[in-house]
């Protein structure tokens, strides 16, 4: 018996030894390069400097519109689609699915490449539209993301509550809001923590497709480039706290909707 | 002081973290021969940047002076062999790759212990004013010996200003040997752009080409051509062009950093930011080649690649340099203080090392594969030279050439007759211009100092100031929509809640 137990605890140690080595160690490099300045005393100028310049502040609401619109076009294109898929009768459901999902076997540079040769036939001058662009090469990159979680809820949903709903005298359009909708909520929240956070950071994107404005990725970089690593820790340090409330906001959400948690990724 | 341990755990913690993540993009090679004698050298050179050998049997050059150029085998496994064909001792070479001298920086800083690395020049500038070099030894600038091969084959024009330029009262020719050089410059498409548009670095500027040119994604890179542009009637005028001094006030001008002069550049990169198609850090060469933009900002270098790769699509690129200036660059080979430290040995082998890579016949596989220009002119040796006559002298039955001097690299004049090359008109504003420009517009070229601590920071402020978006650019519809979107979005989640707490009722 004791033995036993020991083994499987024992299993745990390798993730463990991961986890410290690669994830909790460098986090306290990250505090403490975010909180020294380059002297190695203990200073708080790195969090003012954020809060303080219009610069970072601007690339933080620049970052954060880039990732709710991306987010936005990303749930209204992948609803429906997950809908059809899960509540139709089709034969071939999975082919379809997977046909959906295959863009992401693909590294995703080459992707972009290809996008960014189809987009320049459509615009002409990608340097013209960088916003739109950038909000297009993340919704083809994350899309998948998106779709997924969505399909997985809808398909696990309970037919016999739509027929209910129906029995008891709902319309198709009551139905869908008042039982399809809600109960698919998980899964929507689920697909927005997987865009959402990478949109917000993904600067590759944007210097593949000729976006020259900073996002928060891409300034972290900037100070890492000139030797300021207090400066970009302490930004990583925020983006960090940022997502991390986001993380924890839809994890209760989903959580008091539908008791079913599995958004934190 | 007090926080030295908490500093090297940090530092442990991160070059963990950093090895970790060099073994993803990095190509490490290791030459082992196994035994306990060997000297263990530790090179970290540019990616791409040395003949790795397996040429086709098409490519083997034969060059008028008798010598035979083939890259059969990897340079470094040649200089492994010869080494001991010379020295008769065993040499292991462990080669690695750095992607931007800023990299190199910080991967030093964390732990990464080299030998030899090959950086740019404001870095080697950086290394040295942080005393983190060790100076070559005396045989090294032994001319006598013959397996001196840099010393003996390093251009005048190279070595005069290696010897010119200090840091710290001494010369960079004390700690670094040249590999490669060039100057920036402007590549452009002849159909769509005028010669006169391309040389100047108001290119950038010129609304005419809106959208269709790129910078570089390089804040050094940049700042240079902003300053070009920024204090361009000074840098025409004729009075400074034939001053005695014009070359230190070149430098001055070009190596300003007053505060002053980081605010206009800030605002002259902005309306470069609203006028360029973008800034590039590696697309540049595809996107001309492509047709996407009519110029960009290139390295010489880059530019011959690029030319290179249009030509085999019947489409030819031109490469003009600025008439304001242009900025002169070097990659070159320093020795590091944390890994050669008293090892005497080796240091010898990392020396042997350079003047391999510096032979004539190497320097020119090495040109030949990576396309930039060696700092080698050769000396007695006339491979170099006779390497430009078979690339670009023109044929005898071609009718529209002319007379290119490449005198000023060779020998430090443009008008030596023996440097005076018959090519294809058009070279002289594609190829062999960027790979040797001519001694008129090296004189108008300017190397770039490091910047210190201070003027980094401020640079970089300007920097993050040019590319972020600043908030207060905000148009007020834009913070009318939000206030909107936000009333709305909690009005519903209101409503929501309402109607959920009702139905519980």
């Amino acid at each position: 018996m004791r033995s036993s137990r020991f083994a499987k605890s024992g299993l745990g140690i390798p993730y463990a030894l991961f986890l410290l080595l690669f994830v909790v160690a460098p986090l306290f490099v990250l505090l403490y390069y975010a909180f020294t300045n380059g002297q190695g005393q203990f200073t708080v100028q790195n969090l003012a400097a954020f809060f303080t310049s219009p610069n970072t502040i601007g690339t933080l609401a620049y970052s954060f519109a880039l990732a709710v619109v991306t987010t936005c076009v990303c749930v209204l294109l992948a609803y429906p689609i997950a809908y059809i898929l899960a509540r139709s009768n089709m034969r071939h459901k999975s082919v379809i699915l997977v046909a959906f999902v295959m863009p992401m076997w693909i590294n995703f540079t080459l992707r972009i490449t290809a996008l960014k040769e189809i987009l320049t036939v459509l615009e002409g001058n990608l340097a013209l539209h960088p916003f739109l662009n950038s909000v297009i090469g993340m919704t083809y990159d994350f899309l998948p993301f998106m779709i997924l979680p969505m399909y997985t809820t809808l398909m696990k949903l309970d037919t016999s509550l739509i027929e209910a709903a129906g029995d008891l005298g709902a319309n198709p359009v009551q139905t869908f809001l008042k039982v399809t909708l809600p109960l698919s909520v998980p899964g929507i929240i689920s697909g927005i923590t997987m865009v959402f956070l990478p949109s917000m950071t993904n600067y590759v994107v944007l210097d593949m497709l000729y976006n020259s404005t900073y996002i928060m990725g891409s300034l972290i970089g900037s100070y890492f480039a000139s030797y300021d690593w207090h400066n970009g820790s302490m930004i990583a340090l925020i983006l960090l706290l940022i997502i991390l409330i986001f993380t924890l906001f839809t994890n209760k959400y989903s959580d008091e909707d539908e008791g079913r948690g599995g958004a934190l990724i | 002081m007090r926080n030295k341990m908490l500093k090297r755990v940090t530092a442990v913690a991160a070059a963990t973290m950093m090895t970790f993540l060099a073994m993803v993009p990095g190509t490490k090679i290791t030459h082992a021969q196994g035994n306990d004698d060997v000297i263990k050298l530790r090179v970290c050179n540019w990616e791409e940047y040395i003949d790795l050998g397996a040429w086709d049997e098409e490519e083997r050059m034969e060059l008028e002076n008798g010598a035979e150029i083939f890259g059969e085998n990897s340079m470094v496994d040649d200089f492994t062999e010869w080494y001991y064909e010379t020295y008769g001792k065993r040499v292991e070479v462990e080669y690695s790759c750095f992607g931007t001298n800023e990299d190199l920086y910080n991967q030093l800083t964390l732990g990464d212990v080299y030998d030899l690395v090959c950086p740019s020049d404001y870095m080697i500038m950086k290394l040295m004013a942080e005393k983190k070099l060790v100076p070559f030894s005396e045989d090294f600038y032994d001319t006598d010996n013959p397996d001196n091969y840099y010393v003996r084959g390093v251009s005048d024009y190279i070595k005069d200003t290696f010897d010119e330029n200090e840091i710290g009262g001494e010369s960079w020719s004390k700690y670094a040997a040249g590999y490669m050089w060039g100057v920036t410059g402007v590549l452009y498409n002849p159909e769509k752009m005028t010669e006169e548009e391309a040389s100047t670095w108001d290119v950038f500027l010129n609304d005419k080409f809106k959208r269709q040119v790129t910078i570089k994604d390089n804040v050094r890179d940049s700042y240079f051509a902003a300053l070009g542009s920024y204090r361009k009637d000074e840098l025409m005028d004729e009075s400074l062009r034939n001053a005695p001094d014009y070359q230190e006030r070149l430098m001055q001008i070009m190596n300003d950093v007053d505060s002053d002069t980081i605010e206009n550049v800030e605002d002259i990169l902005q309306d470069m930011q609203g006028n360029v198609y973008s800034f590039e850090t590696d697309s540049g060469k595809a996107d001309m080649i492509s047709g996407k933009v009519v110029a960009n900002y290139q390295w010489s270098g880059d530019a011959v690649y690029a030319m290179d790769q249009a030509e085999e699509d019947d489409f030819y690129l031109d490469f003009a340099v600025p008439e304001e200036s242009t900025n002169l660059w070097f990659d070159g080979w320093v020795m590091l203080q944390s890994g050669i430290g008293q090892d005497a040995e080796k240091q010898q082998a990392a020396e042997a090392f350079v003047n391999f890579v510096s032979r004539p016949d190497n320097a020119v596989r090495n040109m030949y594969y990576i396309g930039y220009t060696s700092v080698i002119s050769g000396g007695d040796d006339d491979t170099v030279y006779d390497y430009l006559k078979w690339n670009y002298e023109a044929e005898d039955d071609e009718e529209d050439t002319t007379e290119y001097p490449v005198g000023f690299f060779f020998c430090g004049d443009d008008s030596n007759e023996d440097y005076i090359m018959t090519v294809p008109e058009e070279q002289t504003r594609r190829q062999l211009f960027a790979q040797y420009p001519t001694q008129e517009v090296l004189q108008r070229s300017a190397v770039m100092q490091y910047f210190d601590d201070t003027a980094n920071k401020e640079i970089n402020q300007m920097w993050i100031n040019v590319r972020c978006y600043n908030i207060e650019d905000v148009p007020v519809q834009i913070w009318i929509f939000v206030g909107v979107a936000i009333v709305l979005v909690i009005y519903i989640t209101i409503r929501i809640r309402m109607s959920h707490y009702r139905e519980k009722k």
